[in-house]
C-alpha cells in the first residue's frame, strides 16, 4: 500500500506544481498576516503579562496555522476536479487500496503546508525571529505544523468525496477560520476578558496547536505539557480525518 | 466470462436495474441496447465493482463482484462514459502511473506505455499534456489506459456517444481488433441502434432497467417477423381504408403492413389500383432493431436530445 501511496501522492504535487495558482494566492495571504500583525500589534508585548516574549514568536503560530487552514482546501478541491474528470473513478478500478487513494491528495496537501510554513519561517527570520530554545523549536512547530496540515487536508478531502462540490470543500474548510478567533490567537487566555470566548477558546482544537507552538517557540525552556497536549491533538484529528476521508471513498460515485 | 443472475440495484424507493440474468461468452462481442436511463451504466458500475449490487449476483471469470472485487478488477478494462483522465498529466505519464498502480516495475510500465501510445496512434503525442488533446485522442487516450494490465474482458460504456463519424468508425476498427487479435471479451453498452448492429455478436436490449429481449441482430428481428411493406399517404382517410383491408399499423399517415413476400406486394398494388387510391411512396422494407425496440417496448427509441 506505501508504494502506491507515494506513487499517488507525486501525481498529486506534480499536479499541484502545474497549477501554481492553486497556492500561490494563500500563500502570500499567511505572510502578508504576519507582516500586519507584526508591524501593528506589537506593541502588546509590552504588557506585564507577555513577560518580556517578542511578539512576532507569539504571533508566528497564528499566521502558521491560518495559512494551515486556508491552504488546505487545495486537497480537497483537486480531488473534486478528479472526480468531475472521471480520474477519480479510473483510480477506484485499480486494484490500489482506497486508503492509499485519499492518502494521496492528503499527504500531498500536507506537504504543500509544510513547504508553506518554511517560507513563512523564511520570512519570520527575514523579520528578526530568534528561538530562545533552537532547533528543537523550530522543528516541533513544523512537525505540529505538519499534523494539523494532514488533519485539514483529510477534512477537505472528506467534504469533498461526500459533497463532489469544489466550492464546498474549500468553504469546508474555512468554515473553521473563525475557530483561529475564538482562540488565544491574539492575546494570551490570561488576558480573554468574556467567560464565552474562555470557554470556546478551551474546547478549540486549534488552541492546542497554537499553544502547542508558543510552548516552544516562547521561552528557553520548552512547555512539554503544552507541546504534548498539542502533538495529541494533531495526532488524533490526522487520523479522524484519514478515517473519514477513506470511508467516503466509495459514495463519492453515487449518482 | 460475464455471469449475471438477477442483478439489481435500487436507489431509495427506484429500482433502476430489475433483476437482470445474462451471461456472455468468452471473446465474444455483447452489447448492451437501450435509450438514456434504461440502467445501462449502473450496470456497467456493479459488474466493475464500483456500486454495489442491492441483490442479485455477478460474477467476472468465476470471480463475485461483490467478494472478490480486487480480483474482478485485475480481470477487466473499464472505460466509462466520461473518459477517466486528469488533463494536468501527459499521456505518457497517465500510462506509466496506471501500469505502477497495477503492480509493474518502472521498465515494465514505460515499455508497455510506449507499446500503447503506438497501438491507438498517439506515439507522436505521448509528451503533450492531455489538456491538449482533441476529443477523438481522449477517448483513443483513455482506451489505451483501460488496457495497460491486458485485461481478458473490456467493459466499454457508450464509447461513441457525442463522437463524429470518423472517430465512431475508428473505435469501431479498435473494438473489432482487440476483439480479433487478443480474444478479448467484450461488454459495450449504446444507445445507437447501427452500433450494436455493426458491432456486437450478441444484443440484449434494456428498457426501463428491465432486460426485454437478447439475441443476435438477426434473431431479434427475426422476433418480429420478416420483410413488412411501408405507404406513405397524403391522406389518413387511404391509409385508414388500405389498413382496413390487409391490418398492419398507421402512424401518421404512414402505414406498415406485415409482408408474406411478393404476394402480398403485388395484392396490395392492385388493391390501390382497384379503388383508385395513389400512395406517395411504397417501400419494402426488412426489419430494424428500430423495429424491434417499437413491437417490445410499446414506445419509440429515443435518442439523446429528442
Amino acid at each position: 500500500m506505501w508504494k502506491e501511496t507515494l506513487l499517488l501522492t507525486k501525481r498529486s504535487l506534480l499536479v499541484t506544481l502545474r497549477n501554481p495558482f492553486s497556492f500561490i494566492p494563500n500563500l502570500i495571504i499567511s505572510v502578508f498576516f504576519l507582516l500586519v500583525y507584526t508591524s501593528g500589534l506589537s506593541g502588546i508585548s509590552a504588557l506585564p503579562q507577555f513577560g518580556g516574549v517578542d511578539y512576532l514568536n507569539f504571533i508566528l503560530p497564528v499566521s502558521i496555522v491560518s495559512g494551515a487552514v486556508g491552504g488546505a482546501g487545495g486537497a480537497g478541491q483537486a480531488l473534486v476536479k478528479d472526480i468531475e474528470n472521471g480520474y477519480f473513478a479510473r483510480l477506484l478500478l485499480t486494484p490500489v487500496s482506497r486508503t492509499a487513494i485519499v492518502l494521496g491528495p492528503m499527504i500531498a496537501g500536507m506537504l504543500q503546508l509544510f513547504v508553506q510554513t518554511l517560507l513563512i519561517f523564511g520570512m519570520a527570520f527575514l523579520l528578526g525571529l530568534t528561538i530562545p530554545a533552537g532547533a528543537p523549536g523550530f522543528f516541533f512547530t513544523v512537525l505540529l505544523a505538519l499534523g494539523f496540515g494532514l488533519g485539514f487536508a483529510g477534512y477537505s478531502v472528506g467534504v469533498a468525496l461526500k459533497t463532489r462540490n469544489a466550492q464546498a470543500a474549500q468553504a469546508g474548510t474555512l468554515l473553521f477560520f473563525p475557530l483561529i478567533f475564538l482562540s488565544t490567537t491574539f492575546v494570551p487566555k490570561e488576558l480573554i476578558e468574556a467567560e464565552w470566548l474562555k470557554v470556546a477558546a478551551t474546547i478549540n482544537p486549534t488552541t492546542y496547536i497554537m499553544e502547542g507552538m508558543r510552548g516552544v517557540l516562547l521561552w528557553e525552556d520548552i512547555d512539554w505539557s503544552a507541546l504534548s497536549k498539542g502533538l495529541g491533538v494533531a495526532l488524533v484529528l490526522g487520523l479522524a480525518m484519514v478515517v473519514f476521508a477513506a470511508t467516503n471513498a466509495r459514495s463519492a460515485l453515487k449518482k | 466470462m460475464i455471469r449475471v443472475h438477477e442483478l439489481t440495484k435500487r436507489y431509495g424507493e427506484q429500482e433502476v436495474v430489475k433483476q437482470v440474468s445474462f451471461q456472455v461468452e468468452e471473446g465474444e462481442i455483447f452489447a448492451f441496447l437501450g435509450p438514456n436511463g434504461a440502467g445501462k451504466s449502473t450496470t456497467v458500475q456493479m459488474l466493475t465493482t464500483l456500486i454495489r449490487p442491492s441483490g442479485g449476483s455477478a460474477e467476472i471469470n468465476g470471480y463475485d463482484v461483490v467478494k472478490q472485487e480486487q480480483q474482478v478488477r485485475l480481470q477487466i478494462g473499464v472505460a466509462l462514459q466520461e473518459t477517466g483522465i486528469d488533463e494536468d498529466l501527459t499521456g505518457e505519464e497517465l500510462l506509466l502511473l496506471q501500469g505502477r498502480l497495477f503492480g509493474m516495475t518502472r521498465e515494465e510500465a514505460k515499455a508497455r506505455a510506449l507499446e500503447l501510445l503506438r497501438l491507438v496512434g498517439l506515439e507522436e503525442d505521448g509528451a503533450q499534456r492531455v489538456g491538449r488533446y482533441s476529443g477523438g485522442m481522449k477517448r483513443r487516450l483513455d482506451l489505451a489506459l483501460t488496457l495497460v494490465h491486458r485485461p481478458t474482458i473490456l467493459f466499454l460504456d457508450e464509447p461513441t456517444t457525442g463522437l463524429d463519424p470518423a472517430s465512431r468508425q475508428q473505435i469501431w476498427n479498435e473494438v473489432r481488433r482487440l476483439n480479433e487479435e487478443f480474444n478479448t471479451t467484450i461488454f459495450l453498452t449504446t444507445q445507437y441502434l447501427e452500433e450494436a448492429d455493426q458491432l456486437a455478436d450478441r444484443i440484449a436490449i434494456i428498457d426501463e432497467g428491465r432486460l426485454i429481449a437478447e439475441g443476435t441482430a438477426d434473431e431479434l428481428k427475426g422476433m418480429i417477423g420478416g420483410e413488412r411493406i411501408e405507404l406513405t399517404f397524403s391522406e389518413g382517410a387511404a391509409a385508414e381504408r388500405v389498413r382496413a383491408a390487409f391490418g398492419g399499423t398507421v402512424e401518421k399517415g404512414r402505414l406498415i403492413l406485415p409482408s408474406t413476400g411478393m404476394e402480398t406486394l403485388s395484392q396490395v398494388v392492385r388493391y390501390l389500383d382497384e379503388h383508385q387510391l395513389t400512395a406517395e411512396t411504397l417501400l419494402v422494407k426488412q426489419p430494424s432493431l428500430d423495429d424491434v425496440f417499437i413491437r417490445l417496448t410499446g414506445h419509440a427509441y429515443e435518442k439523446e436530445g429528442e
